[in-house]
């Protein structure tokens, strides 16, 4: 920066006569009323004007300045503007880019000269930019400074000596230009890619860079500038259409872009009070009222003016691209050159790396090689050319509404929607060309529509071709994520995938409703109009209306809860649906931005996926029939209940799991609800029903939960003689276990209700640590001698499996029956730090296979390998030890 | 002045950030975190292919009040986050200097 108001000369401007304005004063003065014009909208050529005032200041300044005749007598010098300046593009805070240049070597006494000519600038508050140079060092410095070369090829004379100027622009092109033309172009390139590299997409931003990013000026100016360093056209941008760069069409499109820009950033350098390219939210909304955006189809001022302008910066963009790409090839710049050039369909050839229609006559007697050229795009990799694109879009209505509902349509639409991709979209060319829209007109409502806020980073459409293009990538880049890379690879049918992907949020085109909803509607109309079969117009429609379940119930459920699980599962319904919105949820935040997604949602996500999708694979509870079995039984035990009492059912069903719904019949889910309603402040209340005609008794435990609970309970009843047959235990989401037990009725049933009592008091006992349940048995089982069958026909295997529940750790234990052996199972468990939270236990014979679902006292399943061992050996003890050949007391004592 | 940090379950957040809305806590600082304490990590399959998530995702509340607050905060919080299970998460106080807002220099309690 260089110094203010410090060390200046003005003695030669004031002591000019009074009255006349100095040129600095004059300068201000038309600056303010510019500005002001500008600001009320009656300004059209603003920037022309603005150059036009300093242009003023300079000429007068050269005029007033007396010394300057005698210093340039016999050492001409012209004053040149360059950069922005030269083109005349001259904001309210750009640098004023000037050159002043010398005949010969550059005179001490210019110095004073420059002062003079500069400060008062300075004072403005305007920023600029100077170089003295003579003509030789400009000439030899531009030979190896591409960037002073750059300045130089939008220099524009302003005042002093023209003949002057005319030698430089010869020189320039005579020793630069056309000595270095290809090395000057592969620069410019080089310079474009690392400009966006750094910048960024404005096109997608939501803080956009007007100048710098990807759409925006420069890439207007880098194409003015390859044309100058080529051919020099005559006047700038008309320049590029007379020279054939650009079509009329283009042309016109590009003046309207670059009209638009500039309104944008000049409001923007007024708001700013300072240069400031970048849109920031801060000045987004007043710049949309100024500029008299209104509210339409539901879409805010703000987020219509942001559409506006990233639809301008959009075509920008690709028009600097197939310039470059056009330019690039013919000078044989492009590095990649596919060789030998493939065959192409009938009507569509390959030139020069680009696809085009062999002649517009071909292309226009139908819609079909519209579609043909994108499926040789998708097909070779390749982009269309600018006059395909340009043909292209003056045929769009060829596509009429039979075209687009037809079958063959479709299909070839699928086949590029599915194509593998490296890089290079189609979907985007169909875009941009207007095509895609054309073919799903539902489609048009979401192209440049903005999301005002920090968190959908890219407008709709953009979105939309995001999603896809990472799904894409999830499939054909094994590498970046194997995991998705796998699951998309298992889906039965990925095109439906690609097709949701595609249309998941286009709803949101639509000014009312909610828009997974609005968009499942839209899409279910699109695909049935198509004839599509059922299941797959089902499949599309769910996965778009279903497209943020995945994601709010990661975060705002507890994964951690089978429950959770299990209601995704059940609403999901198939393994195949759930994998593909899985990839959908997964693509869509991937895509949407940096907030939306991370490695901790990733965490999440991923988590409920398997854990659904264990919930699935296994069956049992997302089954269609085992979903409806549970809603009857639900509507069952509830019309069991008089019609002012249907509370108490109804909320005590919404805690019972889904386990226990599934694998109660609803006369069970009755009783044990009203055996519930008599618990009350008792810790246990049982209730004891005989099996008609036999020797079993069924003994329904209800009872608030605890660890270790049910161990007690199978020991009481060994040590009452009661023989357990089966037992299953479940746990209501309130605290309450139900532990129901088959046991065989006493041999002897003449006082059986007497021992019930007794065995009811011995449990209330015991749980109340009364009773020592452990020695009681011991003694008891001192005692009995058991007849076991020989061993060693099946040795006793204790299974340890963490691999078929995400939920539960589940203990298999296959041995001999014998007496206490449930008990001593449960109780070693229990030792070991778990809790049963589901119990099968089942006798064939004498072949005893048990099945726990346990999980630590903190809820969690054991996987530490160690504690596994632990467990195992701490049941396998038992069954050793309980064996009568094995009977030691010492040891007994151990395993209890 | 008493900084409070509280690491719950993500899933909770709403409640809580309503629970202290109730009390008039306004403003408060929400990272999302990874971490194991007593809830270990756990894995999963995949055809086969094991996924371990060895920290579990959690969400961190930061909140700067005046120290008279803190132990009203701390239960609204205990209160709010909790499922009665492991992996509830904790509350941690920590007693804060000095807190100075940016833009207008205010210090102390008319900073917070």
């Amino acid at each position: 920066m260089k110094p203010i108001n410090q060390g200046r000369d003005h003695t030669m401007l004031n002591s000019e006569p009074a009255g006349l304005l100095l040129p600095v004063e004059h300068l201000k003065q038309k600056r303010v009323l510019l500005i002001e014009q500008f600001l009320e909208k009656k300004l059209p050529n603003f920037m022309i004007a603005h150059s036009n005032i300093l242009d003023a200041y300079f000429s007068e300044s050269f005029a007033r300045y007396e010394p300057l005749q005698e210093m340039t007598r016999k050492n001409p010098l012209v004053l040149v503007a360059q950069g922005g300046y030269g083109r005349q593009e001259q904001c309210i805070h750009s640098d004023v880019d000037i050159l002043l240049l010398f005949k010969k070597k550059v005179p001490p006494e210019a110095e004073a000269f420059i002062q003079s000519l500069l400060y008062p600038l300075w004072d403005l508050g305007l920023e600029v930019g100077h170089a003295v140079r003579s003509l030789k060092e400009c000439i030899s410095i531009g030979k190896i400074d591409f960037q002073v070369l750059t300045s130089l090829l939008d220099a524009r004379f302003i005042c002093g000596e023209a003949l002057l100027f005319d030698d430089l622009v010869e020189e320039i092109r005579k020793q630069v230009l056309n000595r270095q033309t290809d090395r000057l172009i592969a620069w410019q390139v080089e310079n474009n890619r690392n400009r966006h590299a750094q910048f960024g997409d404005s096109s997608y931003r939501l803080e956009p860079n007007l100048k710098e990013g990807r759409g925006g000026l420069r890439d207007y100016h880098v194409m003015l500038w390859i044309a100058k360093i080529i051919s020099n056209p005559a006047e700038g941008r008309k320049g590029l259409e007379d020279a054939g760069y650009l079509s009329r069409d283009e042309f016109h499109m590009l003046s309207n872009a670059l009209a638009f820009i500039f309104v944008v950033r000049n409001r923007l350098h007024h708001l700013a009070g300072r240069k400031c390219d970048q849109l920031y939210f801060k000045h987004q909304i007043r710049l949309a009222n100024e500029l008299n955006f209104d509210e339409k189809k539901g879409q805010k001022p703000v987020e219509r003016f942001l559409g506006k302008l990233h639809g301008q910066m959009e075509f920008i963009k690709q028009l600097n691209r197939t310039f470059l790409y056009e330019i690039g090839y013919a000078r044989g710049l492009s590095k990649k050159r596919p060789e030998p050039e493939p065959d192409c369909a009938p009507g569509i050839v390959l030139r020069k790396g680009r696809l085009d229609f062999s002649s517009e006559r071909e292309a226009a007697l139908g819609p079909g090689l519209l579609m043909k050229i994108f499926e040789e795009s998708a097909r070779l990799q390749v982009p269309l050319s600018s006059h395909a694109r340009r043909t292209l879009c003056k045929l769009l209505d060829l596509m009429d509404e039979p075209f687009i509902a037809s079958r063959s349509a479709m299909e070839a639409f699928e086949g590029i929607l599915s194509a593998q991709t490296q890089g290079f979209s189609v979907l985007n060319e169909m875009l941009t060309t207007g095509f895609l829209q054309k073919f799903i007109p539902e489609f048009d409502g979401i192209v440049h529509r903005i999301q005002y806020d920090t968190y959908h980073l890219y407008p709709v459409d953009k979105h939309s071709l995001r999603t896809v293009q990472t799904l894409k990538n999830f499939r054909w880049l094994p590498e970046t994520d194997p995991f998705y890379h796998k699951i998309i690879k298992d889906l039965s049918n990925p095109t439906l995938l690609y097709w949701a992907a595609l249309l998941h949020d286009i709803g949101k085109g639509e000014a009312e409703g909610n828009h997974s909803a609005v968009g499942e509607h839209l899409v279910r109309n699109f695909f049935s109009r198509r004839g599509y079969s059922p299941e797959d117009v089902e499949t599309v429609s769910f996965l778009v209306a279903e497209h943020l379940l995945l994601a709010k119930t990661a975060t705002r459920r507890d994964t951690n809860d089978e429950e959770t699980s299990i209601v995704c599962a059940r609403r999901i319904k198939t393994a195949d649906r759930l994998k593909m919105l899985y990839l959908l949820t997964v693509a869509d935040s991937m895509s949407t931005g940096p907030k939306a997604w991370n490695e901790w949602t990733g965490t999440l996500l991923r988590d409920l996926f398997l854990k659904t999708l264990g919930i699935m694979e296994k069956g049992e509870f997302a089954s269609s029939e085992a979903i409806a079995r549970v809603e009857q039984k639900k509507a069952r035990v509830v019309a069991a209940w008089p019609a002012s009492e249907k509370e108490v059912p109804g909320k005590l069903i919404e805690i019972m799991s889904p386990r226990y719904l599934l694998y109660s019949s609803a006369e069970d889910i009755c009783d044990h609800i009203r055996l519930f309603q008599t618990l009350g402040n008792e810790e246990v209340v049982w209730k004891i029903a005989p099996i008609n005609g036999s020797g079993t008794r069924t003994v329904t435990v209800c009872a608030k939960d605890r660890p270790g609970l049910f161990s007690k309970i199978a020991g009481i009843f060994t040590l009452h003689n009661f023989d357990i047959l089966e037992a299953q235990v479940y746990t209501w989401r309130n605290n309450i276990a139900l532990d129901i037990f088959k046991v065989k009725a006493p041999l002897d049933t003449l006082f059986e209700h007497e021992k019930w009592i007794q065995a009811e008091k011995s449990l209330k006992a015991a749980l109340s640590g009364q009773l020592d349940l452990s020695s009681a048995l011991q003694r008891k089982l001192r005692e009995s001698r058991h007849i076991k069958p020989p061993a060693g026909i099946r040795p006793d295997l204790v299974v340890v499996d963490n691999g078929s529940s995400n939920f539960f750790t589940i203990v298999e234990v296959f041995t001999h029956d014998f007496t206490g052996l449930l008990y001593g199972v449960t109780h070693a468990l229990f030792q070991c730090g778990l809790d049963v939270w589901v119990a099968k236990i089942s006798t064939m014979v004498d072949q005893v296979v048990d099945v726990f679902y346990v999980r630590d006292f903190d809820g969690q399943k054991i996987e530490d390998p160690a504690q596994v061992q632990k467990i195992k050996s701490a049941v396998l003890e038992v069954l050793t030890v309980e064996k009568p050949e094995a009977f030691h007391a010492s040891e007994k004592d151990q395993a209890f | 002045m008493k900084k409070i940090e509280a690491v719950i379950k993500p899933f909770k957040l709403d409640e809580v950030k309503e629970a202290l809305n109730e009390i008039g806590i306004q403003g408060m600082t929400i990272s999302e975190v990874k971490g194991y304490g007593r809830q270990k990590g756990h894995k999963e399959i995949y055809r086969g292919a094991e996924y371990i998530v060895d920290f579990v995702p959690k969400l961190k509340i930061e909140i700067v009040l005046e120290a008279a607050m803190a132990d009203l905060v701390v239960e609204t919080i205990r209160k709010a986050a909790n499922t009665g299970k492991l992996g509830d998460g904790k509350i941690f106080i920590l007693p804060v200097e000095e807190a100075i807002r940016v833009r207008t220099g205010e210090t102390g309690k008319d900073a917070i």
